[in-house]
């Protein structure tokens, strides 16, 4: 199986998963506890149909939003993941100049493998850095600063990792950053021979936005879970965001909001956009697919910030499902992680492509030409 | 495996899954991006239930209906489908006579292998022609000319291939038309010799009514998906509908109507009907099937225009719940291609012999004399 025969979603999985250490590949892959709500991000699209219009006359199909206060070409972008030089050596790099290509939007994570000035010096494109609020007050003022510096245009805190999700596959793979190798996961490695070659010789792996402060940043082995359960502040509140919002100075959002009465607050404290989001169900399992819940925080709050959905997208048709509802933009994880696994920048144009295609094909079987022709009207739930 | 052990689509699709190389098999039954439509196309007919009515004298029901200007014998008729002869060397031949046989409707695609004039020659059954609009206009003026000079009945123009779906199935066998030998294909092709046979040594593959007008009519290796996007104009609009309904003047349906809003323009340009459908689940996944929309378009338009209902049918109560719900007709494309494929025209008989028999057998199970007893009273939804 190589690149060129991925067409969808299914078949980066695939060679991701041909490619990656497995502790590795289940990290991405996996989700919280029994991994429900992993699966009902997705599967709540197909709980609702689309109803098209004809003869509309398509030939010209725009794809183009605007959030937060910056047009960018496709309605959806690459959502801020951690660790992204595990999966390919190239990391954010990668997905930065991918993005950059098709106009749209990414995120660098605070626990990014390649520093925002570097990203900044070679990406023009809309920047969104994601942060997670340490108890460690010097290290959140240097994020925050440093992105500042660095020109990106949204800072978006996560609010939805107080503590780590119970990520079980990653106790069975003993996943932890760095990879440490285990009697259990030495086979994995040794059998994805370029994945060891690569990783020990390009670059050593360091995550630049943390390792001035915390010994994980380099050398320390540590899971995920564990980094949030026991650098993260656990007592953040709304005093908190808003304090930050307002350090900040620009475009905020809150990533991880799911109640209605959340995106109210999140409106009072000054933020100009949300992302509904259950973190790719891989935090609090049971809870709602932010399809599910898209429409009542549209209804609430749509006309005041910019709501955007993030988790469970596979498809263009689930976009526009979204985007109907009146989400201003899609984003996810998944929808480009295991491109990037899968063939690095390469990887991540064809899966961006392939997902414009699918946009601009399903906008005119809709009959609809621009993004904000999509309405509830387009919708019958079942 | 032979025709006489076909008892249902299911069948059918097996048989027909034997006689043909894996990328024609797979272009028939595949459907677009991850085929949840296609799969609800049927599936839709399970979430609502039949209630018959007993003791009601029924006799020998009655199964005659009139769609485009012509008395049917059976609810039930053949979709416009594309390419015949790759399925079977007498292509529309045999599903024109199979139809007219079993007194229905054959409906003549505008990508068929045999032209107008030669179907028109074969049979006097009920005809139905199945336009695109090119973007070279002159080939869909010609198209129109020509079939009213071979006396077609109805014309029904296709509004949602716009744009081609994407059909990965195709990607990944590599299905192209006419079929284009590849590494992957070629071991499937040597192992059904009998199909290989038969293409080569009948007439040359066509697409017959466009052939002297586009030059992808004949030989260039192009895949369907490739013809769509390149012929059908994205531009057409209501304006273009309208002049096809006024130029041909005669029983007229927009094929592929889903919103009640649309069924409601179409009576307004002069349609005399309207074919819900969403292309066998092949374009717009995701999109809402035929039968959970007909009741909604049947509520505001059933009493202004005949409604048929186009996919997802495999069975004859299927055909019984959708005129419940509101529909005149019903009609299916690949049910009868896989019994095209696994027979000719002794298999689109035998399918439309074992279909009518089902709607025949359920019609007196319901307690039903003719076709207009079937109305929403005999149905409930789960749910």
């Amino acid at each position: 199986m190589k690149l060129k025969d991925c067409h969808n979603f299914n078949d980066f999985r695939k060679l991701a998963m041909k490619k990656l250490p497995s502790p590795i590949f289940h990290y991405i892959d996996g989700a919280a506890d029994d991994e429900i709500t992993y699966g009902r991000n997705t599967s709540a699209f197909n709980d609702v149909d689309l109803v098209p219009n004809v003869l509309r006359g398509v030939e010209h199909v725009d794809l183009s939003t605007t959030i937060f206060g910056k047009k960018i070409d496709l309605p959806f972008y690459c959502s801020p993941t951690a660790l992204q030089r595990l999966f390919h050596y190239d990391g954010e790099r990668a997905v930065g100049k991918a993005a950059k290509k098709f106009n749209t939007m990414f995120g660098v994570s605070a626990l990014a493998t390649v520093s925002v000035e570097e990203i900044s010096s070679i990406i023009d494109t809309p920047k969104m850095f994601q942060f997670y609020f340490h108890k460690d007050r010097g290290l959140n003022d240097s994020c925050l600063e440093r992105a500042k510096a660095a020109k990106f245009d949204v800072m978006a805190l996560t609010v939805d990792t107080i503590t780590g999700g119970n990520r079980e596959r990653d106790l069975r793979t003993g996943f932890t950053s760095p990879p440490k190798l285990t009697l259990s996961s030495l086979f994995s490695f040794a059998t994805k021979p370029m994945w060891g070659i690569n990783y020990l010789t390009k670059g050593k792996f360091e995550l630049p936005h943390l390792q001035d402060y915390v010994k994980e940043g380099t050398s320390t082995n540590t899971s995920i879970g564990n980094y949030f359960s026991t650098m993260l502040d656990q007592s953040m509140n709304w005093k908190d965001a808003e304090k930050l919002c307002a350090q900040w100075g620009g475009h905020f959002a809150l990533k991880g909001v799911m109640s209605v009465e959340d995106a109210k607050k999140a409106v009072d404290i000054g933020c100009t956009g949300i992302m509904v989001s259950n973190h790719g169900g891989r935090q609090l399992d049971g809870s709602r697919s932010p399809f599910d819940q898209l429409a009542e925080i549209v209804d609430a709050v749509g006309d005041k910030l910019d709501v955007i959905c993030e988790g469970g997208f596979q498809r263009g048709t689930h976009m526009l499902k979204a985007l109907s509802l009146g989400a201003k933009a899609c984003a996810g994880g998944r929808l480009y992680l295991y491109a990037l696994a899968a063939a690095g920048q390469a990887g991540v144009e064809r899966a961006l492509a392939q997902y414009k295609a699918e946009l601009q094909r399903d906008m005119k079987l809709m009959g609809c030409t621009k993004i904000s022709e999509l309405n509830r009207n387009n919708l019958r739930f079942r | 495996m032979s025709l006489k052990n076909c008892y249902n689509f299911s069948d059918f699709r097996n048989l027909a899954k034997k006689k043909l190389p894996s990328p024609i098999f797979h272009y028939i039954d595949g459907g677009s991006d991850d085929e949840i439509t296609l799969k609800r196309n049927t599936s839709a007919f399970d979430d609502c239930d039949l209630i018959p009515n007993i003791l009601t004298s029924v006799g020998k029901p009655d199964l005659s209906t009139t769609v485009f200007g012509r008395k049917i014998d059976m609810p039930i008729f053949l979709s416009p489908t594309a390419m015949q002869r790759l399925y079977h060397p007498d292509g529309d031949k045999a599903s024109a006579k199979a139809a007219a046989k079993y007194g229905t409707f054959y409906s003549m695609s505008t990508m068929a292998n045999n032209t107008i004039e030669e179907i028109a020659n074969i049979s006097s059954g009920p005809k139905l022609f199945q336009l695109y609009v090119h973007k070279d206009k002159s080939i869909t003026d010609d198209l129109i000319d020509r079939c009213k000079r071979s006396n077609f009945d109805g014309m029904c123009l296709t509004v949602d291939t716009l744009v081609a779906g994407n059909r990965e199935r195709d990607h990944r066998t590599g299905f192209t038309t006419p079929p284009k030998l590849t590494v992957n294909s070629l071991v499937s092709f040597a192992m059904r010799p009998k199909w290989v046979f038969n293409y080569f040594t009948n007439k040359k593959f066509e697409l017959s009514n466009v052939v002297k007008k586009t030059e992808k009519g004949t030989n260039i290796a192009k895949s369907v998906i490739d013809y769509i996007n390149e012929q059908y104009d994205p531009a057409m609009n209501w304006k273009d509908a309208e002049y096809c309904v006024k130029k041909w003047g005669g029983p007229f349906a927009l094929k592929g109507i889903m919103s009640v809003e649309d069924a409601k323009r179409a009576i307004d340009i002069g349609c005399t009907a309207i074919m819900i459908s969403n292309h066998g689940g092949r374009q717009l996944d995701g999109s809402r099937s035929p039968f959970d929309q007909v009741k909604a378009i049947s509520d505001a338009v059933g009493d202004k225009l005949e409604i048929i209902l186009d996919g997802g049918i495999r069975r004859g109560t299927h055909v019984l719940k959708a005129i419940s719900a509101g529909a005149k007709a019903c009609s299916f494309g690949k049910m009868f291609l896989f019994s095209l494929s696994a027979g000719g025209q002794q298999g689109v008989e035998h399918l439309l012999k074992i279909m009518h028999d089902e709607i025949y057998r359920n019609m007196v199970l319901m307690g039903c004399k003719n076709l207009k007893e079937l109305n929403s009273s005999k149905l409930i939804y789960r749910n």
